[in-house]
């Protein structure tokens, strides 16, 4: 199932290991860089688990220029091995929002999370969702954020999935960061509006709380 | 000094009592399961009826066989939540009617929050990510600041449903998940279905289409049956290790009915090991719905002083377990 030069064949120092690929630091033509190793995964059926990692190999490059070109900060994307399911790109840096987001107090976050906010209103403005916008794949650096992980992320234009993803960020924050999840989710939000204006804040916002009510157990507010 | 806690659990498909001692004993655990008829799934009504008709029986071999006796009580738990209404009625009468006969302090217990809190008594499981796979639930969660944190769920049906469903379809009888996995294992025919992860969470609406429209374009029930549990154990797999991977916990725990196939804590067991975390698997007697789950968390309650006057003891068919606090873990 597993070829062992396909996923042994990265030298360089693992910088995290993450569900569905390891992430490498190593050297691109003399650059620093990370690579992004989808490997396979041993408990997936193979050829289920093939075209999946093809699959999102592919479609993450094609989502981190797309966020480029919508003014999202993204990491530089230097080569695509679609044989090896390993992507190249620039080295970022910086450290992850769920680690400063561990020691901040509640009013650190406003500055973080209304960038946060902005950011994905950006994404969503240009026909795209994130997918998987959990405070492991924001990486702040120097003043800006930078978004990481577009493995999940999708062209659409369906409310629906844009709420998915606020989604997803509202469980992160109540799930791994109960201390300050109003405040930040608060400052993300209104980072959010800012970005895509009321109406259109509104109507995402709205359709967030249609998730939540489908949900099991929720209890109708 | 050891105090013994009686709970009855009555949510969905199973009534059942058990006796608990303080110091993670099981003294008895007796349980009367209702069995929907073959095609069909629990009619709650029917159910309730089977609790009715079970509760004065089940209630006596849990204390006869515990050994302990009416005074020996220091507390009646019972599940107040989530479930079906008719079903969860019957438990909180049966708990009100023993707890004031005898006079000691209504406990109220999360039923999920039961199945976690046994599974950490009986695997020794410390701080870890839990599964829980059953017909009511499919959540990944992690304990975080005085609660149980959900990371993770299912968008629409529970894996158990879209096990039943399938079966039931295929004119099986609730629960189907036994029968699934043995005609599973007679194939390797993989057939490709819909895999739907989105973010942390899982949505198996459209996988159960898509099975249910195979099986009716004649595709055999063992491919199918595969096919189905191969994608739904892999997208539950996935969202665990995320789960994993972004809290950097090194326990896994499954629990809960599905919990009993084989095909998943195995592929559990693989994903765990990418991240050398370790898998606790709660034992098959337990890792259902059973009165032990209550007995024990309302011990772990009823230790934390937490209690409910027999006038407010009301159940709650929608009871989130992440809006529980859990002072015992504080």
């Amino acid at each position: 199932m597993t070829s062992p030069g396909e996923a042994e064949g990265v030298p360089g120092r693992l910088l995290y290991r993450g569900a569905e690929a390891d992430v490498v630091l190593g050297d691109w033509q003399g650059l620093p860089a990370v690579f992004k190793v989808r490997k396979p995964l041993a408990y997936r059926l193979a050829s289920l688990d093939q075209e999946i990692r093809r699959q999102r190999t592919v479609h993450e490059a094609e989502m981190i220029c797309h966020a480029k070109r919508a003014g999202v900060t993204t990491p530089f994307l230097y080569h695509l091995d679609l044989q090896a399911s390993t992507m190249v790109m620039e080295y970022i840096g910086g450290e992850m929002l769920r680690d400063l987001a561990s020691h901040m107090a509640e009013k650190e976050v406003e500055g973080p999370f209304f960038k946060f906010g902005e950011g994905v209103a950006r994404l969503h403005a240009a026909g795209m969702m994130h997918g998987d916008l959990t405070t492991a794949n924001v990486v702040s650096r120097e003043e800006s954020l930078v978004f990481l992980d577009f493995g999940l992320a999708h062209r659409t234009s369906r409310l629906e999935d844009y709420a998915v993803d606020l989604r997803l960020i509202k469980e992160t924050l109540v799930g791994a960061h109960p201390g300050i999840s109003r405040a930040a989710l608060d400052a993300f939000f209104r980072g959010y509006e800012a970005k895509a204006g009321t109406p259109r804040f509104r109507r995402v916002h709205s359709q967030l709380r249609n998730i939540e009510r489908r949900g099991r157990y929720a209890r109708v507010a | 000094m050891k105090s013994i806690v009686i709970g009855v659990e009555s949510t969905a498909h199973t009534f059942s009592a058990s006796v608990v001692s303080s110091d993670g004993e099981i003294l008895s655990n007796p349980k009367s399961v209702y069995k929907a008829p073959p095609g069909g799934g629990i009619h709650p009504f029917e159910a309730s009826q089977n609790h009715l008709a079970a509760a004065p029986s089940v209630l006596s071999e849990a204390l006869r066989s515990s050994g302990a006796g009416l005074s020996d009580l220091s507390a009646v738990a019972y599940a107040m939540g989530p479930g079906l209404g008719p079903c969860l009625r019957v438990g909180a009468v049966a708990a009100r009617t023993l707890a004031a006969s005898i006079g000691v302090p209504l406990v109220p217990v999360n039923h999920a929050v039961g199945h976690i809190e046994l599974g950490c008594l009986l695997t020794g499981a410390k701080d870890p990510v839990v599964l829980l796979v059953s017909g009511g639930h499919t959540m990944i969660i992690a304990y975080s600041g005085l609660r149980w944190r959900i990371l993770g769920e299912s968008l629409d049906l529970t894996l158990g449903q879209l096990l039943d469903q399938f079966g039931r379809h295929h004119g099986l009888a609730s629960p189907c998940g036994r029968a699934i996995e043995e005609s599973a294992s007679r194939s390797n025919n993989y057939l490709r279905l819909p895999y739907s992860v989105k973010g942390n969470d899982v949505s198996f609406s459209g996988l159960l289409t898509t099975s249910k429209s195979l099986l009716d374009a004649g595709a055999s029930f063992e491919d199918v049956a595969y096919s189905l549990q191969e994608t739904s154990f892999s997208m539950v797999a996935e969202v665990t290790e995320r789960a994993l991977a972004f809290t950097g916990k090194k326990e896994v725990m499954i629990v809960g009915g599905v919990a009993a196939n084989k095909r998943l804590s195995q592929m559990m067991s693989a994903m765990a090991e990418r991240h050398a975390a370790k898998v606790l698997a709660v034992p098959l007697e337990y890792s259902g719905d059973c009165g032990a789950q209550i007995a024990w968390t309302g011990v772990l309650a009823h230790g934390s002083g937490i209690e409910v006057p027999v006038a407010e003891s009301t159940v709650r068919q929608s009871w989130r377990l992440d809006v529980v606090d859990i002072p015992w873990r504080g």
